[in-house]
């Protein structure tokens, strides 16, 4: 027998407002795909990557550093990488704007492409918790009896989907960008990184926008678990594969890829053809490295089809709405 | 408490392609426990389902809790709680945890809202089980869940829509009384829909009826059973035979009942004049129950104006 009333009472309270509402689905979500083990394990990988870009960045302003522990590792290098070093060494010192800003926007755009292929993984394994088991359950008919639209419903799902993007790309971008700063020997590293800084942060979010906008869609699209996930994983990597091979017949197709398309978008925004023309004219030894690069990968570098891509990007996004605002309804 | 009505609609229409599940329904509901009656498909459900925009109204309007729906969705569901007929579980979620979510849903700070959840898990009679996933659960204890999470914000107002659907009839009792509760002792307009007679007769006072989408009738239940006021269903422990000699001296048609109880008809307004006879014979009534059948008959009656209507 309970101890207490277990009498209905009645509530005096107030009422919290709407965007506290619309937090509590996301966090709800967002709590959900955490308990998933694999999802917290990728979340650590990322976490570790920061980390271990945090350490680059480190290495990097140690080179500064006259008897640094790198500057001493380095004299015991291999003859080529040792070049390398002091001429990187050489150029840091002379122009540091501009070597600290295309150093980092190179290893920003390789730390953000790495994150992009995790968050995709994640996205993958959070697909059922979007709409998909709400849809098989019922339980839009719940969101849709409390005190929340349907407009507060996916506002709070696509916060869920973004929120995992937060942990998985934008947190870990920022982390290291902040803590591999305050590493550097000079405090002006901070200012010197603010291009790469808002590259990663631009790539990052407009990715983000548009993979949430594209993880609803897919999540909607079925009332099975496994069917949303296995979509979802078949589109990555068949458009991994597919894009590539299509680039040299129908260039069209790779834009259904939407890995491709936003590895356009990284291309873009970082400008990383500039930044290897930089860094060939300024390092010698890293100029006659590039000599090797084919023809077609410095064009692809220097002018990627960036409006394809964005065109790509937005249908997609387009269809993923069309697909929620028919699936997501409480009938 | 307040008198003014809480459901109003004029003209209500909902359309479905060619089908017209709701047809111009007109009505005036003032608080209280109230029974939607029809049989499947009559458009019970869409009518709920209007009022609470789960559905989109095709034409007409309507007022829940004298606020227009379609125009302050969020502020009507805040004030009215909702119990639909299948199961609406979120899977993964333990009761309590889905309990506490729907709390927040309307608004509830999150610590107000975990103490609520327990308190209706308490009311709804839920023990242990509810730190289980809501997956697990057997139909009756999601029907508590579901009780649960519609009244958990504290509504003023809240629709069960078939709420002892597959419950065993000590379960069907418990609910039953739980939503009885919810009006007479807490002041919370409950409106239920069903198609199962006894369970709107024992605990509405008033009485829609609904046939293809129009309402039929609309009335209290003491009015509905006032034709019908002159008969009664007894039971009595022994001498039953006696009851039915002194019955029939008084001419008194008096007829067993394969349950074993007695349908005696004194054409009285009230049971006065029977429970004289029975006090006379020193007999105890072990239940009496007034007008018995009086709803199934009306809504028999009425169903079959509707067909003869069409």
């Amino acid at each position: 027998m309970p101890l207490h009333d277990t009498n209905y009472q009645h509530w005096e309270g107030a009422h919290l407002g709407l965007w506290h509402r619309r937090w509590t689905i996301a966090e709800n979500g967002l709590r959900a795909c955490l308990q998933n083990k694999w999802m917290r394990h990728l979340v650590v990988l990322c976490w570790g990557a920061a980390l271990a870009m945090t350490a680059l960045l480190f290495l990097v302003g140690q080179l500064l550093v006259a008897d640094s522990v790198v500057v001493q590792w380095v004299r015991n290098l291999n003859p080529d990488l040792q070049v390398f070093a002091s001429m990187l060494t050489t150029w840091l010192e002379q122009h540091p704007e501009v070597s600290v800003r295309t150093t980092q926007d190179v290893l920003f755009y390789y730390f953000g492409t790495f994150l992009m292929s995790v968050s995709i993984f994640a996205l993958g394994l959070a697909m059922p918790l979007l709409i998909t088991r709400d849809l098989a359950s019922n339980a839009i008919i719940i969101y849709a009896s409390k005190a929340v639209s349907r407009g507060d419903y996916l506002l709070g799902k696509f916060s869920t989907a973004f929120g995992l993007l937060v942990l998985t790309w934008l947190g870990p971008v920022c982390a290291a960008w902040f803590v591999g700063n305050l590493l550097a020997p000079d405090w002006r590293f901070f200012w010197h990184s603010r291009v790469p800084l808002c590259h990663a942060v631009v790539y990052g979010l407009s990715s983000m926008v548009l993979l949430s906008l594209l993880a609803l869609g897919v999540s909607a699209t079925s009332l099975k678990e496994k069917s949303t996930g296995a979509f979802w994983f078949t589109w990555w990597v068949v458009g991994g594969v597919v894009a590539p091979i299509a680039a040299h017949t129908k260039p069209w197709l790779g834009y259904l890829s939407f890995n491709f398309d936003l590895d356009q978008l990284a291309l873009a925004v970082f400008r990383l053809g500039d930044d290897l023309k930089i860094a060939q004219d300024n390092i010698p030894i890293f100029g006659s490295m590039l000599r090797n690069i084919r023809a077609e990968t410095t064009a692809a570098l220097n002018n990627p089809p960036i409006w394809g891509a964005l065109l790509g990007l937005l249908l997609m996004a387009a269809l993923a709405a069309i697909i929620v605002a028919k699936r997501v309804k409480p009938e | 408490m307040s008198s003014s009505p809480v459901i109003e609609t004029q003209a209500l229409s909902k359309v479905f392609g060619p089908q017209r599940a709701l047809d111009g329904v007109n009505l005036q509901v003032a608080p209280g426990a109230i029974g939607l009656l029809g049989p499947n498909g009559a458009g019970k459900s869409t009518l709920i389902k209007c009022l609470l925009q789960l559905q989109p109204i095709t034409s007409g309007s309507a007022k829940l809790l004298g606020r227009e729906v379609g125009r302050e969705g969020r502020e009507i569901r805040k004030r009215v709680g909702y119990t639909p007929e299948q199961d609406c579980h979120i899977p993964g979620m333990a009761g309590c945890e889905y309990v506490t979510y729907c709390a927040q849903l309307c608004g509830l700070p999150f610590q107000a809202a975990r103490q609520r959840a327990h308190e209706m898990l308490d009311f709804v009679g839920m023990g242990q089980e509810r730190y289980r996933k809501a997956d697990t659960y057997s139909t009756g204890m999601k029907q508590r869940l579901k009780l649960a999470q519609a009244i958990v914000h504290d509504p003023e107002i809240v629709f069960l829509d078939e709420p002892t659907n597959g419950l065993d009839p000590k379960g069907q009792a418990q609910i039953l009384e739980l939503i009885q509760s919810l009006w007479k002792a807490y002041g919370i307009t409950v409106v239920l829909s069903s198609h199962l007679l006894q369970d709107v007769d024992r605990i509405c006072e008033q009485i829609i009826i609904i046939a293809r989408g129009r309402v039929l009738v609309h009335d209290t239940l003491e009015n509905l059973k006032a034709p019908k006021r002159g008969a009664a269903e007894v039971v009595v422990a022994n001498r039953q035979h006696d009851l039915q000699a002194a019955c029939e001296q008084r001419h008194w048609p008096c007829t067993p009942l394969p349950n074993g109880h007695l349908k005696i008809e004194h054409r009285a307004e009230s049971l006065n004049p029977l429970l004289s006879l029975m006090h006379e014979l020193k007999l105890a009534p072990l239940e009496i129950v007034p007008s018995p059948n009086a709803l199934e008959e009306t809504f028999v009656q009425a169903l079959e104006m509707s067909h003869a209507a069409t």
